[in-house]
């Protein structure tokens, strides 16, 4: 089976720095996988291992994110036998459509695959929603929120979905994108010897991303306003500490 | 001035009732769109929108297989808001309908203002550490919509029902079912929740929790890995940017350490109490009141002094 996992490199957020004015600073943040996307990429691995199948990572997004050997070793370190790059400065990339037409063109040029594996949803922008435009634009089966994945025989796959309160089991046809929820597994950390291997693995650059305008307008992009919280902190857990939130509690919550 | 035409599509009555009442103001006409027969259109009339239309669902259908014949039906207006729920079911529709009216989704919106003859989306990025405000650039713009961000509104019932035309497509084949058995939970609704983190060191420990949130009368939560990596609480008990957000009158965090991540999902909770044994926990600076202290000596005090 041929499963081609698509991936998105995002600044850590845990680097961005707010300034005084609420916006945003970047400049400090290092670029990581998508949380999510790791989820997808376990899932690939496991079923290329399952299937004696191949996998192939995608990815689609600016020269600053994907430019960087360190980053590129990091995705193949986690089990794609090769790397395929839409690399595309002209656009951001901040909304789904835009990236699913990228993404959709390259699976054209690709052209021979039998599932497309996407994370939950990217851990910047977390819109949930490029697989399955993915899906929709290439006229193929989709699901978000799959929580299994089995082989089922020729062409066929048994894919476990699971909604707020039931769960579904279905069979879907070949080729489909399929969005896992991050429950599916937990991602394992490449060993050292997948480390040393993901140098040595090909990556090829598809070339630029097929024309998309954007479709949103962004009027502002500020950190949300800080809550005046009292901060009251006692330091302890005896006694007085335990009486000090009981009498809290009483005056203000019970 | 007002946004000419709405639609708004729910796969949940409570939500598209919420739906409803709080776009009704900001448009000129509101179509309600939901899936089953007549008996579901009848009771979803409720909602009071302009009109409403019904897909009625075989035994094994899916809401997203409609996607065409609403595409068909939004596509007369020349140009509109398409509102869903935020339901994972409505996510994929979203996004199969985006790509039929040729624009993106935003999903998630947690707020929605309307600006001189267009809807304004805010959502989070970056998990939380920023919000967003957003408009679309194309004649049709599809959102999903969080829970909670209108206040109910009761309106005049809808009298204009009607069978949606066309006919859906085969879609994928569902071989199985079953009804999750978890216990519900309404977090989004409940007045009082605790909260609880990395701190708890087994999930045995949960009863001593559920002990207390039975003295408070409170609704138990958690944070993103109690849900997922330890699985200790159904996945629908997490609280955050990418989970459930509450807006209790008080919480009681208890070993959580504060990511931003989960302070966006707690924080419109009127008053935040949290314990935790780690001075520097980011959660401190989020708090109204906390006690620096084991969980496992306050938790079993507390349930005695307030019992």
């Amino acid at each position: 089976m041929k499963i081609i996992v698509c991936c998105k490199i995002v600044p850590n957020e845990e680097e961005i720095t707010v300034q005084g004015d609420r916006k945003l600073d970047l400049s400090a943040a290092s670029w990581k996988i998508g949380q999510y996307d790791l989820n997808a990429l376990e899932s690939g691995k496991q079923l290329a291992a399952a299937t004696g199948g191949t996998m192939t990572a995608l990815s689609v997004g600016g020269p600053s994110a994907l430019d960087a050997s360190k980053i590129r070793k990091d995705v193949l370190s986690r089990g794609p036998d090769d790397l395929k790059l839409v690399i595309d400065g002209t656009r951001d990339f901040s909304d789904s459509l835009q990236t699913a037409k990228a993404l959709a063109g390259a699976l054209k040029t690709i052209g021979d695959y039998d599932v497309v594996l996407c994370g939950m949803g990217s851990s910047d922008l977390y819109l949930q929603e490029v697989g399955i435009q993915t899906g929709a634009l290439l006229g193929l089966p989709v699901l978000n929120n799959v929580t299994d994945i089995q082989p089922a025989g020729d062409g066929l796959l048994r894919v476990e979905r699971t909604l707020e309160n039931e769960v579904e089991v279905m069979e879907v046809t070949l080729p489909a994108v399929l969005s896992v929820s991050s429950e599916i597994n937990i991602p394992s950390v490449p060993a050292m010897r997948e480390i040393m291997k993901a140098g040595k693995k090909p990556v090829e650059v598809l070339g630029e991303a097929d024309g998309a305008d954007a479709n949103l307008t962004t009027l502002s992009e500020l950190a949300p306003e800080q809550q005046d919280r009292r901060q009251h902190i006692i330091e302890g857990d005896g006694e007085e500490a335990v009486e000090a939130l009981v009498q809290f509690l009483k005056k203000e919550c019970l | 001035m007002s946004i000419q035409s709405v639609f708004v599509i729910s796969d949940d009555l409570g939500a598209l009732n919420e739906l409803c009442g709080g776009v009704k103001a900001m448009a000129d006409k509101v179509t309600a769109i939901v899936f089953g027969g007549r008996d579901t259109a009848d009771e979803a009339a409720a909602c009071g929108a302009d009109k409403l239309l019904y897909c009625p669902l075989d035994e094994n259908g899916a809401p997203e297989n409609y996607a065409g014949p609403i595409a068909e039906e939004i596509k007369k207006t020349g140009g509109a808001a398409v509102l869903f729920n935020n339901s994972i079911r409505s996510r994929c529709l979203a996004g199969m309908l985006g790509v039929l009216l040729d624009t993106c989704v935003l999903t998630s919106v947690n707020e929605l203002t309307e600006q001189d003859g267009e809807l304004i989306y805010r959502r989070m990025v970056y998990g939380g550490t920023a919000q967003r405000h957003e408009r679309f650039a194309k004649p049709y713009g599809v959102a999903t919509l969080s829970g909670g961000i209108f206040e109910p509104v009761t309106l005049p019932a809808t009298t204009d029902i009607a069978p949606i035309e066309g006919a859906p497509a085969a879609g994928i084949k569902r071989i199985a079912r079953t009804e999750k058995k978890e216990g519900g939970t309404n977090l989004v609704a409940a007045k009082r929740v605790l909260d609880v983190g990395r701190g708890l060191a087994a999930q045995e420990d949960l009863e001593m929790i559920r002990a207390l949130a039975k003295v408070i009368g409170a609704e138990v939560g958690c944070s993103r890995p109690v849900a997922e990596n330890n699985k200790w609480l159904p996945k629908a008990n997490y609280m955050g940017i990418t989970g459930v957000q509450v807006k209790p009158d008080f919480i009681i965090t208890l070993g959580v350490s504060g990511q931003v991540q989960h302070i966006g999902g707690i924080n419109k909770s009127k008053v935040i109490i949290s314990v935790n044994k780690d001075k520097a926990a980011p959660i401190f600076k989020n708090c109204d009141f906390g006690l620096v202290g084991d969980i496992y000596k306050i938790v079993p005090a507390l349930i005695e002094k307030l019992s």
